[in-house]
């Protein structure tokens, strides 16, 4: 009894030897590197390039857009009474997108100095539409929703007192008093490198029918866009 | 040092570098862009011909040059013959007159008269009765104001002229009636804006006739030249 006992005492220390020889093998030759990441929603409003005035008499850009670079377009439309005889004074404002989500571009707007008569420029006087092309190969397939009626020049008439009227609904900056949205749509980007100029290039267009409008030596014209992820 | 010491500053330098990293990143990321427009309206005032003249009560003459709708005023009239071989009662010639702003307005006139012959007989400026006649404010973007007419209208109104007893000539005689009142230049309309904010384009505005006339009487001969030029101006 006595060598059975010492017989399976034996055998269990060799098989804890056995197991704890194992277990430290193990700890030598194996080890992990756990990394965590975070891909935020990214958004991106620039200029699309220079921007082109037409029509105008007097005017001229101040500051002009130079592609991939924050947008802050000055321009001066010069005279929008009736000495200019041109049909519009119209300017376009290339703008780009990036993202790697859904995104809705915003734009709210304001006119100051014209007067305060029914006869003064007025918001609803300034027409605005974005007239975005179909997206290219190179970025993520989708389709855009413009909510404005696209290039304001087009279209429009006489109201029964002889105003012009833009064609359409947002068509003009009345409709942006509040910021509202002009633009939509889902990811813009392909999974390409960040410092990749790649984006959604459109035309942001803004018009003035030169009017018998109230003299006003210093009319001013805001608008600011803003993009967000949805 | 202790080894779990060492491994707490390397993780806090890690997450240091990370967050520099996305500070940089979020500070490249432009979300909003502005588009800043100024602009200008000007007064503007404009004179146009209000369409073809009339004459009527000449002898010989006629018009030269027609007065064309919304075209610049260039009329060149010949009035005929003024003398006392012209049995009508007046030589009467009517110009309308086209006029535009989006400010008030102040319409200006500048006579001058000069005859060949070199005594008193000749005709004079005075010898030309002018006046404007009604002014029409009508049509789709028309303001409707009410303008002051300096003239005393139609100066072949009874009311604005007549024989003088002591000498015999015809003397326009009423306020502003004849070119002597316009030989520098004088107000002869005024009113506030005429166009409310319509395109230019749109053809219309305020309208009112311009009357010229000479009573044939026994004027010296000789050949006589009236020039008259309008000017309206946004005081």
């Amino acid at each position: 009894m006595f060598n059975l006992t010492k017989g399976v005492f034996s055998a269990l220390a060799i098989t804890t030897l056995l197991m704890m020889s194992a277990a430290l093998t193990y700890a030598q030759t194996t080890g992990s590197v756990t990394m965590t990441a975070t891909v935020s929603n990214f958004v991106e409003l620039t200029s699309g390039g220079a921007v082109t005035l037409t029509g105008n008499s007097g005017g001229s850009i101040i500051t002009d857009g130079t592609a991939n670079s924050p947008l802050a377009v000055v321009v001066n439309l010069g005279e929008l009474g009736p000495s200019n005889t041109n049909s519009f004074v119209k300017l376009s404002v290339p703008v780009r997108l990036r993202s790697n989500v859904a995104y809705q571009l915003n734009m709210v707007s304001s006119v100051a100095g014209a007067g305060a008569t029914s006869f003064s420029l007025k918001d609803t006087d300034v027409g605005f539409g974005l007239t975005p092309a179909a997206r290219p190969a190179n970025l993520a397939a989708g389709v855009d929703t413009n909510a404005t009626p696209g290039d304001p020049t087009v279209g429009g008439s006489t109201d029964v007192n002889g105003r012009w009227v833009f064609a359409g609904a947002n068509s003009t900056l009345g409709a942006y008093a509040v910021s509202g949205a002009v633009l939509s749509g889902p990811r813009v980007n392909k999974a390409t490198s960040a410092n990749s100029n790649t984006g959604l290039t459109f035309p942001a267009m803004f018009a003035v029918k030169p009017q018998f409008f109230d003299p006003a030596p210093a009319i001013t014209i805001t608008a600011q866009f803003t993009v967000v992820a949805l | 040092m202790p080894r779990h010491a060492t491994k707490l500053i390397f993780k806090l330098s890690l997450f240091t570098i990370l967050l520099v990293i996305s500070a940089v990143a979020c500070l490249g990321q432009s979300t909003s862009g502005t588009v800043s427009m100024s602009a200008t309206v000007s007064k503007f005032v404009e004179i146009n011909s209000g369409g073809s003249v009339t004459l009527s009560g000449n002898s010989g003459g006629g018009v030269t040059t027609d007065g064309v709708a919304n075209s610049p005023l260039a009329v060149s009239i010949n009035l005929g013959e003024l003398g006392p071989g012209n049995t009508n009662s007046f030589v009467t010639a009517l110009v309308p007159l086209k006029l535009r702003s989006n400010a008030s307005y102040v319409l200006s006139a500048s006579a001058t008269v000069t005859s060949s012959g070199s005594t008193a007989n000749r005709i004079g400026a005075a010898d030309v009765g002018f006046g404007l006649g009604t002014i029409t404010r009508s049509g789709v973007g028309v303001n409707t104001g009410a303008d002051t007419n300096a003239t005393s209208g139609d100066p072949t109104l009874p009311a604005n002229g007549s024989v003088n007893g002591t000498t015999g000539r015809y003397e326009f005689t009423a306020v502003r009636s004849n070119l002597s009142a316009f030989l520098s230049s004088t107000t002869a309309l005024s009113g506030p804006y005429i166009m409310n904010a319509v395109p230019r384009s749109n053809a219309n505005g305020l309208t009112v006739p311009a009357f010229f006339a000479v009573k044939p009487q026994f004027f010296e001969n000789g050949t006589t030249t009236i020039s008259v030029t309008f000017t309206v101006t946004a005081p």
